[in-house]
This record gives C-alpha cells, sequence and structure tokens, in this order.
C-alpha cells in the first residue's frame, strides 16, 4: 500500500524526526510514503486572512494526488483538517470548485475529489490494526506514563476532520495499549496548545501552553506525546524558550508517538530521531530505554487451554 | 583591427565601471535598519579578515571543495533537476571553452598548444563543439521558461535579453565562419600566402576548395569534373592540409555557409564576412560591456555566494559581513526562478495575486529597496505583503542554485519595511507563528503588531462606546447563518479556554463568544467584527463542537475575522 506523504511545512524543516519515525514505522508495516515535491503549503496560515486563499492550495494538493492516483496520508494535524474542509466545501460549493479548477487548470490539475485525506494514525489503527502491532512488538513498556495531547484540529469539528470520537477518542489509546505504555487521563489531553495564537497573542498562546505543561506535570506524567506538529513545536521549541524566563521549572519532555512504537518493534533508532527532540536529554532516552521489556505472553492465550 | 582595439578597450572600460559600482554597492548599501550600521571600510576590512581567516585555515578544505563541488560541477543544480543542470553545464562550459580556446587564443591557447591553429582540428571541430554545446544549452532553457510558465517560473525581458545574447554571439560566429568558408577573397588571399601551383593546380585546388570545403567560386561550374577534384585533393594534401582541415569538420559553420550564401551573392563575399565579423565582435564586447549590469553578474556574485555558504554553513557572525553577504546574495540571484516553482507559498500568489509572495520576485525588488531606490507606498505595501505570506519552510532557501540566505534576507527585510512602512494584516494570520518560534526581531514584531491592532481598535465600533439599549442593526448578508440557532444558552463561553484564562474576559475579550452570537442575531455585525475576542481566539473548536444547537462558533469567528480585515484594508487605502 503507497501514499502520498503530505508533510506540511513545518515537519520538513523543523521536526524532521516526525516524518522520518513515522515512514520507518508505517514501512515495517508494508506502508510506503511516496514523497511529492510538488505539495505545497495546505493553506491553514492563510484561514485568518481569507477563507478562499485557505482553501485553494488543500485543492491543489488533493489534485496532485489525484494526478498520481495516490490518497494522501498526513501527519500534521492542521494541514489534515484543512484538507478535509476543502474537500468537505468542494463537495458541497460547485461554483467555488469551478472557480479553483479554473486556476488549477493552468497548471494541468483538475480536482475530482477522488483522492481520500488519511491521518497516519487512522491507518495504523484501520489498516494495520492493533493486532497486527502487537504481533510485531519485540519489546515492550513495562512501566511508561505519557500525557497524549491530541490537538484540535485532528478532532474537531468532528463533521470535518471525521477522525475519531471528539469527545471520548479512543484511537491513540487504542493504539499504545499494546505498547504497554500507560496513556494518562489529564486535563488538557482534547484541549489547545496555544500554537495558533502564537506571534499574535503571545501571552495568551503561553498561557495556555503553561496550563497543559502544568496539566500534564501534576497528572505525573512522563512524556507528553503530542500528535499535532504545531502543539509538537509549542512543546519541544516554546517551551524552552519561555522556560529561559522561568528557568527554576521543569521541563516536560516530548515523545512522539512513532518514537515510542518504534522503540517497542525495534527500528533503527536513527531513524526514529528521538534525540532530535530537543526537550529530551540523553539521560531521558536512557531512562525510556529502560523501561523497555519483553513483550507479555497474552492472558488469553494462557485462558484459552483451560477453557478447552 | 584598429576598430577592434578602440571597440575592445570601450567594452572592457565600461565592464570594469560597471563592476566597481557593483563592488562598491557591495559594501555600502543595504545598511537600512534594524540592522547597525557599518561603514565601507570596516566592511571590506571584515571581508578581507573573513576571506584571509578562511585561506589561512582548515577552512580552506571547504573552499577547495566548492570550488569543484559547487562551482564547477553544479551540485545543487544537478540534485534538483538534470534538466536544468545540462543547460547550465553546456552553456557554461561550451562558453569557457570557447572564451579560453578561442576567444583568448593569443593569450591561452598559443601557449598551452605549440600547434595551436584556428583552421587546424581538433580546435576546427572543437570550436564548433563547444558553439553547438551553448545553442543547445540555451534551447533548454528557453523551453524551461516557456513550459513552466503555468508553474509561476517568471521570465522578465532581462532573462530573455541574456539567453537572446548569449545565442547571438553562438549563431553569429557560426555565420561569420559560415561566410569565411564560401567567400572567395577569402580562398584568394590563403591561396596568395600559402600556395605556389601552377595554374592548372590552381584550378584543381579549386574545384577540390569547391567540391569539398564550401568555397564559392566565380571560375568553377558546378559540379566540378572529378578528374578535377580528384587533383585538387593531392594538390590540397601538399599545399594546404599542414594549415587547413577540412571544412566539413567545423560543422556548424559548414552548415551556416548555407544561409551566409546568400548574403554573400548579394553584398559580395568580402562584405559579408565583414559584415558577419562587425554583428560577432558588437555582440560579444555589448555582452561584456553587458555584463556587469545585468543578471550576468552572477558570473561573479554567484561563486561568491556559494563559496561564503559552503564555509560559513549560513552562519555569519561579524555584521558587517552579513551586511556584505546579504548584498553578495542579492546580486548573485539569477533569476532562474527555482526558489518559486518550489515556494510553499506559491498559491497565495494565485488567490492575492501580488507578485511578492513568489521569493524570486522579491529579490528582484529587495536590490532595489536595499539600495534605497525603492520607495513607492503602494510598492514598499505590496512587498510587506509578500515578505509576510510566508510559511518560513526555508524551501528557496534549500533549493536556491546559487546558494542564496534566502530565508536571511527575507526575515531581515520583512521587519525592516514593517518597521518603516503600513500596518500589515498578515500579522495577525497563523504566518506568525513560525516568526514567534524563531523568536528573531521580537521587539521589531511586537511593535508591528501594535500599529495593526492599534488600527483595528479605531477601525470599529465597541460595545462600551455604544449607547444603552443596543439596537437592531441593518447587518445582513452574512454567510454562515447558523448563528440564528443561539439560544443564548452559554454553553460557548463556558467551556471556551481563552475566556477562562481571564480574570475578568469581558474586559480582556470586548464580547463572550454567546454575545457575539447575540449580536450577529440582531444584525451587528460590525460590533461582532470589532471584538477582541475573535482575535483572542484559540480555534479549538470547543465551543462549535459543544454547541447543543450546531452553531459554527469557530467558523464564524473565522469569517469575521476575514470581514474585518478586509474592512481596516479598504479603510486604510480610503
Amino acid at each position: 500500500m503507497k501514499y502520498a506523504f503530505f508533510q506540511g511545512c513545518n515537519i520538513p524543516i523543523r521536526i524532521q524526526q516526525y516524518a522520518t519515525s513515522t515512514t520507518a514505522v508505517l514501512q515495517h508495516f508494508g506502508i510506503t510514503l511516496e514523497v511529492v515535491p510538488e505539495f505545497n503549503c495546505c493553506g491553514y496560515p492563510a484561514r485568518n486572512v481569507d477563507e478562499k486563499a485557505y482553501l485553494l492550495p488543500s485543492v491543489r494538493n488533493l489534485a496532485i494526488a489525484e494526478k498520481r492516483g495516490l490518497d494522501i496520508l498526513v501527519i500534521c494535524n492542521c494541514c489534515f483538517a484543512s484538507l478535509q474542509k476543502a474537500k468537505n466545501v468542494m463537495a458541497k460549493d460547485s461554483v467555488l470548485l469551478a472557480e479553483m479548477n479554473s486556476i488549477l487548470a493552468k497548471e494541468d490539475l483538475k480536482y475530482c475529489g477522488t483522492a481520500e485525506v488519511k491521518h497516519y494514525l487512522t491507518v495504523l489503527h484501520e489498516q494495520v490494526g492493533a493486532e497486527t502491532i502487537k504481533k510485531k512488538l519485540v519489546k515492550m513498556f513495562t512501566d511508561l506514563k505519557v500525557s497524549v495531547i491530541h490537538g484540535c484540529h485532528i478532532l474537531r469539528p468532528r463533521e470535518i476532520t471525521r477522525f475519531d470520537n471528539s469527545f471520548m477518542p479512543r484511537i491513540t489509546e487504542e493504539l499504545l495499549l499494546p505498547t504497554g505504555a500507560k496513556s494518562l487521563d489529564w486535563r488538557g489531553k482534547l484541549e489547545c496548545c496555544g500554537a495558533a495564537l502564537a506571534g499574535i497573542n503571545n501571552d495568551l498562546s503561553h498561557k495556555l501552553l503553561k496550563e497543559k505543561i502544568n496539566g500534564a506535570q501534576d497528572a505525573g506524567t512522563d512524556f507528553i506525546t503530542p500528535i499535532c506538529s504545531y502543539c509538537h513545536l509549542q512543546f519541544d521549541t516554546m517551551q524552552i524558550n519561555i522556560q529561559k524566563d522561568s528557568p527554576e521549572t521543569k521541563l516536560l519532555p516530548v515523545l512522539l508517538f512513532p518514537q515510542l512504537l518504534g522503540l517497542c518493534l525495534g527500528l533503527d533508532e536513527a531513524a526514529l530521531g528521538i534525540e532530535q527532540n530537543s526537550t529530551i536529554s540523553p539521560e531521558h532516552i536512557d531512562h525510556i530505554k529502560s523501561l523497555l521489556g519483553p513483550p507479555k505472553e497474552e492472558k488469553k492465550k494462557k485462558k484459552a487451554p483451560v477453557a478447552a | 583591427m584598429m576598430n577592434f582595439n578602440i571597440l575592445l578597450g570601450l567594452a572592457l572600460f565600461i565592464c570594469l565601471v560597471g563592476l566597481i559600482i557593483r563592488l562598491s554597492i557591495w559594501f555600502s548599501q543595504g545598511t537600512r535598519s534594524p540592522a547597525p550600521e557599518a561603514s565601507a571600510a570596516t566592511r571590506i576590512s571584515a571581508a578581507l579578515q573573513g576571506v584571509l581567516g578562511t585561506i589561512f585555515s582548515g577552512r580552506i578544505v571547504r573552499m577547495i571543495k566548492s570550488l569543484f563541488v559547487d562551482l564547477l560541477f553544479q551540485e545543487r543544480i544537478f540534485n534538483k533537476n538534470l534538466l536544468r543542470w545540462t543547460a547550465h553545464t553546456l552553456i557554461f562550459f561550451g562558453f569557457i571553452l570557447l572564451l579560453l580556446m578561442h576567444a583568448m587564443s593569443p593569450l591561452v591557447s598559443e601557449s598551452v598548444f605549440s600547434n595551436y591553429q584556428p583552421t587546424l582540428n581538433p580546435f576546427l571541430f572543437l570550436r564548433n563543439l563547444f558553439g553547438l554545446m551553448v545553442l543547445a544549452g540555451v534551447a533548454i532553457a528557453v523551453y524551461r521558461r516557456l513550459t513552466l510558465k503555468a508553474q509561476r517560473l517568471r521570465s522578465a525581458p532581462s532573462d530573455w535579453a541574456a539567453l537572446v545574447f548569449v545565442g547571438v554571439i553562438i549563431l553569429s560566429g557560426m555565420l561569420l565562419e559560415g561566410s569565411k568558408m564560401s567567400s572567395y577573397s577569402k580562398y584568394q588571399s590563403m591561396v596568395e600566402e600559402y600556395g605556389s601551383s601552377d595554374e592548372e593546380e590552381a584550378k584543381a585546388l579549386e574545384a577540390f576548395w569547391v567540391q569539398e570545403n564550401g568555397l564559392v567560386s566565380p571560375n568553377v561550374q558546378l559540379p566540378p569534373a572529378p578528374e578535377l577534384v580528384q587533383k585538387g585533393m593531392e594538390v590540397n594534401g601538399t599545399s594546404c592540409i599542414e594549415c587547413h582541415a577540412s571544412n566539413k569538420t567545423a560543422f556548424a559553420g559548414f552548415a551556416m555557409a548555407k544561409i551566409t550564401r546568400p548574403f554573400s551573392a548579394l553584398l559580395g563575399d568580402a562584405a559579408a564576412v565583414t559584415m558577419f565579423w562587425y554583428l560577432h565582435i558588437l555582440a560579444c564586447l555589448a555582452f561584456l560591456a553587458w555584463l556587469p549590469f545585468s543578471k550576468m553578474f552572477h558570473i561573479i556574485a554567484a561563486p561568491l555566494s556559494l563559496i561564503v555558504k559552503r564555509v560559513s554553513g549560513d552562519a555569519i557572525d561579524k555584521p558587517a559581513n552579513l551586511l556584505t553577504s546579504r548584498m553578495i546574495g542579492l546580486s548573485a540571484c539569477t533569476h532562474c526562478g527555482t526558489c518559486s516553482l518550489e515556494c510553499s507559498s506559491n498559491m497565495f500568489y494565485e488567490s492575492f495575486g501580488n507578485d511578492f509572495i513568489l521569493p524570486s520576485e522579491k529579490v528582484q525588488y529587495l536590490k532595489k529597496i536595499m539600495t534605497g531606490k525603492e520607495t513607492d507606498p503602494a510598492v514598499l505595501k505590496k512587498m510587506q505583503e509578500g515578505l509576510y505570506v510566508c510559511t518560513s519552510c526555508d524551501r528557496c532557501t534549500t533549493v536556491c542554485p546559487s546558494g542564496i540566505n534566502l530565508k536571511e534576507l527575507f526575515v531581515h527585510a520583512r521587519y525592516m519595511l514593517l518597521k518603516q512602512g503600513m500596518p500589515e494584516k498578515a500579522l495577525l494570520s497563523h504566518f506568525s507563528f513560525p516568526l514567534a518560534l524563531a523568536q528573531n526581531f521580537v521587539d521589531d514584531h511586537l511593535q508591528a503588531l501594535k500599529k495593526v491592532t492599534d488600527q483595528f481598535k479605531k477601525s470599529f465600533q465597541h460595545l462600551t462606546d455604544i449607547p444603552v439599549p443596543v439596537t437592531i442593526g441593518s447587518g445582513r448578508g452574512f454567510s454562515n447563518t447558523s448563528f440564528r440557532g443561539c439560544y443564548s444558552c452559554q454553553r460557548c463561553t463556558n467551556i471556551c479556554p481563552v475566556v477562562r484564562s481571564f480574570d475578568d474576559p469581558v474586559e480582556a475579550l470586548g464580547m463572550l463568544p454567546h454575545q457575539i452570537m447575540f449580536s450577529l442575531g440582531i444584525g451587528n455585525v460590525d460590533l461582532a467584527m470589532g471584538s477582541q475576542m475573535i482575535w483572542s481566539c484559540s480555534t479549538c473548536y470547543l465551543c462549535q463542537e459543544h454547541c447543543p444547537n450546531q452553531v459554527e462558533l469557530c467558523d464564524i469567528f473565522y469569517t469575521l475575522k476575514n470581514s474585518a480585515l478586509n474592512k481596516i484594508e479598504a479603510g486604510a487605502n480610503s
């Protein structure tokens, strides 16, 4: 199975480890990601300024995927939501569709709506499945507590993103379960990291971020696991920026989901790029690895002969 | 020859003056705020220190590597696009080799090769081969510019001029060679100088040259008799071949003779040769004089830019050298358009219709702005927007074949313009996110933000300014009508993470989410557009998701933001 890999603008230049670790994990399950150089911005940054300018780039990106006959696989939440939003609007607004197609026609592209947009977690959850993941595990965490922060634009608005139950998401839970890592129930799990306000209202943006950092730390977490690339940058870069003002606060280290899963799958650590997370120290990495043990035998299997 | 020396001297003089002007700009311009000022002397000495510091250190290895990998091999283009690399390599090597072997033969070829004769092989053949290489490269470049137009590759008249110039130089050279081949007077002077044959032999030789070397002779009837040609070949073998190889090996010139023959017939063969000679020489010398004033100056600036990139790795610590490297970078741009083809923001160019969103066009105008030549406020405002509508993906910098640190140039120029210029509405967008992350120009960013938020405050009525009771407004045509479902349960306001961040949310936010819906409900769109709440919205969609009656609050906020920016933009322009 092959997907057109939509990395967006942030990941290739600021979070390469998210792309390499996701590619390595999916590769392990026979899913290849094709890098498409023609993809450009998803349009999200322009949404405050102009709704049409926001939609056009995503329509173009979808048309490029269509032309290649591939569905799109996305990492970043905001890219995901933009692509899904564009699909949704194009399905409803034929006038706008015609207008955008006339722009795309200049470079011999046409949007028909045949390419699907999939988040990498959906692919892992639906196409691979927790059972297959479990079978491929070579290690398992004995005691690791993580706080997942979903990020907003993957969950909401649910009619557009259609990712998971937006009030009680279960995909991340079910994917983390086989790894042995405990996904904590904490206050910020479904809330905003503040990224959308950065550079526009920094005070408020920092306030929202700190609220999440404190919330995760209060819940007793070892690591924060952001799903969205914007959340990642808030926790992995902005956190360090704002910590300069209050050096006494403890850093909350970031561990991305494919990095965590990749360790359990025994993947090449260079591809996982854990040390590229700027909030993670070598001690943290040693600590994570010390928590890895052999994969547990399934209890059901033991019970089965008894029942028989 | 007299004329040639005068023309050459003139061209060299203009070229030299041009070079001095360009170099002086490197060390004197681009010092506008917010960068610190540095005198030309300081900058020249800092640059010299940098160069010497590189030569006499381990970094010389990187410099030498750059010479081969970046300059001769052009690795950056090779990695990006094979067709472009082929075009550049063909033009570059074809042209340089022609320059050394042919144009500068008294200085180069004659001292390197003791047996050098322009009429002997391999030189005769190579001259044609190199010329053909250049022409093939030019053809690919023209093809590329035409076919990539739809992908937003912009071509300026100067881009076409450069291609035409190079093409004319080569073609005129080939025409000159062709006209010489068919010229009877040229032939006669060769025979006079080198031949010592009797009349019969002379006749045979002429027949042979007509048959084999493209000569047009008034004495030889076509086709010449085979026996005569056979005899001529023998004469040619004893008298000519030592100094003149077969014209057929000069394949391009030989082919061109077909084109030049009518000219020779019309003007007389000597006059045609002179005409093509002037065409060739004038094209070459005009190119030389034009070079420093055009994008062809990249021949000097791009190698420097590439070496600086390889040696410094885009980390230049001395402010004086940073200014200079910026200016070198600007003059290293060949307007090849690679940056614009790969630009992540290039679809915003389609939406906003602002050329300056494309990096290649930004660079063109930055040259003017940095040297203080562009002062039209309307152009500067467009430029400011173009600089801001950027996702900071850094692709332009990664792909630039000249190794220009575009990112650094653009970030610097962005805040330079924002400081002097008008409020920039795009600041209130997510384009600001990577800028906040990078923490460059923090104070400048806040000042620019203040300008636009002040304008925002000025442009709208606020709840507190309006005498109570607030009446029903006439605002109609708000596209998203889901607000009509609001029955003021205040679930949105209660769940909002922004509202709960403030002790006095009404004071901080102007209006709360449910109040904004109410305001729309009574037709007062303006009031809704003017509330601080929409700019403090974190776009988390919790309100919209939790609304019991499907009011699309967050989407409505986006629409309000779009309309508000349009309104202040319209106000600023009126």
